[in-house]
């Protein structure tokens, strides 16, 4: 029997209305790369964190080198051997690599030893041939170099476990591949690693072992050896039956949205479209399945017009709707529910009314030249919590009093009460309870019925299943097939998230 | 320990007594500074309250005082708003009075009075307009931090007014005196009360007042201006132009203060000198803060500070006060609200210390 360094025992722990882990059990062996497998919102990061003293648990105990160990903080973890990679680096832009490294080491001396410090990072970068200069600002590296100073942050304080959450979101596929090169080599050191990604062919790639979490529970942990990778999806997406809301069958109508090409980069100047296309038409959802941070976001953007597009045409109605201004796209006819409604969508901490007039402010009845009709925008406002069920204390009270679910009714209302003919809805029902995520839906297909277009983008595979006409799936910014929804499998959906083409899939 | 809890939203009660306890600790800090000249504090402040209220004379003064906190106050309420933090309306009131001068100063004294006032007020609320837009404009289009470009023009504005006094506005019969030559009647605000200095323009604060305010509560730009403020994300989602709403709030908030500068030498000093108190650009932004950026509240709340300041000049005279002390007292009223707003967000909790904690749950554990 393997050395077993770390072991979790009936770790829950509780947010304010979610269970983010129930009761986990999860054991690292020494000298293994031990993957967490699971969507977002699986309880991935959570687990973790509790590891890094971030967050504590409600229940359950960490044993370290079968100790018992109580970890409130990420010095305490750290005085326990390990490590962890946050997926947003813990850098400071403007100092140098030395000077990150030895941030917050408490047993520095107050003037630091930097000739000492410096041999000792090149020492640890040789080893893993980094070539990194101790006194390079952080901002001067790309994202994997700035991978690379984490890690060698984590050896030199003595980790000797180590944890990635999600660590090859932000690489490109050569960069990811190094690190796994160096991932190997840690191992064969006998440092332990926990690894996690929801993307399989990397599972499949690096790991001794699998353990697969879904909403909050664990479901179970495998050898690589013994799991198939279509398998090691079915774990993870689950095999529940799947309850299907009503709905009329489609009748599909002409042409809305035709995406024809596009290719835009994300905020860190990483490629994320490539040369995407679909259309979506008259009176269908057009779900869009994928794996978070695979574009789905920048599409949306692109699409809105709230990010630039570095090639392709973007059609709306048969009329060119590329880069233009958000205004004249909203105006030509399509209305978008953002992923982050608190963030983007809503502003806090104004009223239900200036929330509610957000898309119709300049117009009339409620624009009047340069005024806003406020009486006619409660009459509006009232008339819409009415129509869509939308529980608010008052309604001149900020929106960031709502519950989730009453600000996204409200969000929602907002986007489609004026009938556009194409409606964008970007993870529509995150976080919201299941009365509030069956209204969304229901509405949904309502405003299908009347002969919307509607783009659903979600992470979550059974919403897109449950509602869809027909299914795209995206994976590194571009379409690995599309199906239409009645003839669905799962499987096959899970596949072509992890970047199988269609014909590797019908080859299975 | 202390332990902090964002709340959910602030309650009425704190609106009022954190601006309440930051004018209190103000004051008590400025009578620190009082007793170490030797004085009793409380004489200084009753003198002061006199000098400030009493009569009408005073209270005239008080008036006069206020007037351009109320007009630069409630331009900086526009843009503060949008979280764009004017921190310059010091020099756009130096160059708005610069602006106006030169037609006191170079065009003819036989222009009809209402046709030259015209021409000063337009010319004043265009230059501290020109001023606030440099700023707002390095801010829209390549994202210059406002506090530090309208901070630094203050001091060029300064400058530029130094160049002339020192230069060709100097007047050749003020004794080598940096002063330009005295405003002719056409060239000087009507005053509204006889033997005070109130002038018309505490007309212009009220109707600035009022603008604002109905720009704020009724007006597409407005309501831009707070979707702005408060979530610049939502706002470009909603296809709100925030470069152009920042320029034209910028401009605004410029005229304000370049009319403020206007006011103080056609209607009070009579001449362009070194010495226009533009610090009063500095002690609006008091006024707005402490009035939670409401331009109503805003012209009561500069009634207030503007009775300290003519109630310092009455203490610098009758008690021998400096006139510092007044600035001490501002200057800490700010401080104090400034650092409340921790308050506001957050509530605060003592905690046991975390060892303790840690070695409880040690015991418990094992």
């Amino acid at each position: 029997m393997e050395e077993i360094v770390l072991q979790a025992k009936n770790i829950t722990k509780r947010f304010p209305g979610v269970l983010a882990n129930d009761h986990i059990n999860f054991n690292l062996r020494k000298g293994e790369i031990h993957t967490l497998l699971g969507e977002n919102g699986a309880g991935k990061s959570t687990l973790v964190n509790i590891f890094d003293g971030i967050y504590y648990p409600n229940e359950g105990e960490i044993y370290i080198n079968g100790k018992k160990a109580n970890i409130r903080s990420p010095f305490d973890s750290m005085r326990y051997g390990i490590g962890m990679i946050h997926q947003h680096f813990m850098l400071v832009d403007t100092l140098t690599v030395l000077e990150n490294i030895v941030l917050g080491l408490k047993d520095q001396k107050f003037i630091i030893d930097k000739k000492e410090v410096a041999d000792k990072i090149l020492e640890i970068s040789d080893k893993y041939h980094f070539d990194l200069k101790p006194h390079t600002k952080i901002w001067q590296l790309s994202v994997g170099e700035q991978q690379r100073v984490e890690i060698v942050k984590m050896l030199f304080r003595g980790a000797k476990i180590l944890i990635l959450d999600e660590p090859t979101a932000v690489l490109t596929p050569q960069e990811a591949e190094a690190l796994f090169d160096i991932l190997k080599q840690m191992k064969n050191e006998g440092k332990s690693i926990i690894f996690i990604s929801h993307k399989l062919n990397e599972v499949m790639e690096i790991s001794d072992r699998i353990t697969v979490l879904r909403k909050g529970k664990l479901i179970g942990t495998v050898n690589k050896d013994e799991i198939s990778p279509s398998e090691l999806a079915k774990m993870m997406v689950g095999r529940e039956v799947l309850f299907r809301l009503h709905r009329k069958p489609m009748e599909q109508g002409k042409e809305v949205l035709k995406v024809e090409n596009v290719e835009a980069f994300n905020d860190r100047g990483i490629k994320v479209l490539d040369e995407i296309g679909f259309t979506v038409h008259r009176g269908e959802i057009f779900g869009l399945a994928g794996i978070a941070g695979n574009g789905q976001k920048e599409l949306a953007q692109v699409i809105t017009g709230l990010r630039k597009s570095t090639g392709g045409t973007v059609y709306l109605n048969g009329k060119d709707i590329t880069n233009k201004h958000p205004l004249h796209i909203t105006n030509s006819g399509a209305n978008y529910i953002p992923p982050d409604r608190l963030k983007v969508g809503l502003i806090p901490n104004l009223s239900s009314i200036e929330n509610a007039i957000l898309r119709i402010y300049r117009r009339e009845p409620i624009g009047r030249r340069s005024f806003v009709d406020y009486k006619k925008a409660r009459e509006f406002t009232e008339n819409l919590i009415e129509r869509y069920n939308i529980m608010v204390p008052r309604i001149e009270a900020p929106v960031k009093l709502l519950s989730g679910g009453n600000m996204q009714k409200l969000l929602l209302a907002r986007e489609i009460t004026e009938n556009p003919s194409l409606l964008i809805a970007v993870h529509p029902t995150r976080g919201l309870d299941v009365g509030a995520t069956e209204f969304i839906r229901k509405k949904l297909l309502e405003v299908r019925d009347m002969g919307m277009a509607v783009l659903l983008i979600s992470e979550d595979l059974d919403e897109i299943l449950m509602i869809s006409d027909r299914i795209g799936v995206i994976y590194e910014g571009r379409i690995t097939g599309i199906v239409n929804a009645k003839d669905a499998d799962v499987h096959k959906i899970g596949l072509l998230m992890t970047g199988a083409t269609e014909e590797t899939v019908a080859a299975n | 320990m202390l332990r902090f809890e964002k709340r959910e939203s602030t309650p009425a009660s704190l609106k009022f007594l954190v601006p309440t306890i930051s004018i209190i600790v103000g004051l008590l800090i400025g009578a620190i500074a009082i007793l170490f000249k030797g004085i009793n504090p409380i004489h200084v402040y009753r003198a002061l309250v006199i000098g400030a209220f009493s009569s009408k004379y005073t209270f005239s003064e008080t008036l006069v005082a206020a007037t351009p906190l109320i007009l630069i106050a409630s331009g900086l309420i526009l843009v503060f708003k949008m979280n764009f933090w004017n921190i310059g309306a010091y020099g756009q009131y130096i160059i708005g009075a610069i602006f106006s001068s030169y037609f006191a100063i170079f065009w003819s004294s036989s222009i009809p009075k209402p046709i030259m006032l015209a021409i000063m007020v337009i010319a004043g609320m265009a230059g501290g307009a020109i001023w606030a837009i440099i700023p707002a404009l390095l801010k829209a289009y390549w994202e210059v931090n406002e506090v530090i470009s309208t901070l630094l023009l203050n001091y060029i504005a300064l400058f530029i007014l130094k160049f002339f006094m020192y230069g060709t506005w100097r007047d050749p019969l003020s004794h080598g005196f940096p002063l330009s030559k005295p405003f002719p009647d056409n060239a000087q605000l009507p005053r509204m009360v006889s033997n005070t200095r109130v002038n018309i323009g505490l007309i212009f604060g009220i109707i600035a007042v009022i603008i604002i305010w109905i720009i704020l509560k009724k007006t597409k730009f407005g309501y831009e201006i707070r979707v702005i403020g408060e979530n610049s994300r939502a706002a470009h989602y909603a296809g709100i132009n925030v470069a152009r709403n920042i320029v034209v709030a910028m401009a605004i908030s410029g005229a304000l203060a370049g009319l403020a500068g206007m006011v103080q030498v056609s209607g009070i000093i009579h001449f362009l000198q070194i010495e226009i108190n533009p610090g009063y650009g500095y002690t609006a932004i008091i006024v707005a803060w402490l009035a939670y950026l409401d331009p109503i509240a805003a012209s009561f709340v500069a009634v207030l500070l503007g009775g300290l300041a003519s109630g310092g000049y009455q203490i610098q005279i009758t008690m021998h006060v400096p006139f510092g002390i007044v600035n001490v007292i501002e200057s800490s009223i700010l401080f104090v609200l400034i650092g409340s707003e921790i308050f506001m967000k957050y509530r605060v909790h003592l905690e046991q210390k975390r060892k303790k904690i840690m070695s409880d749950a040690k015991i418990g554990g094992e």
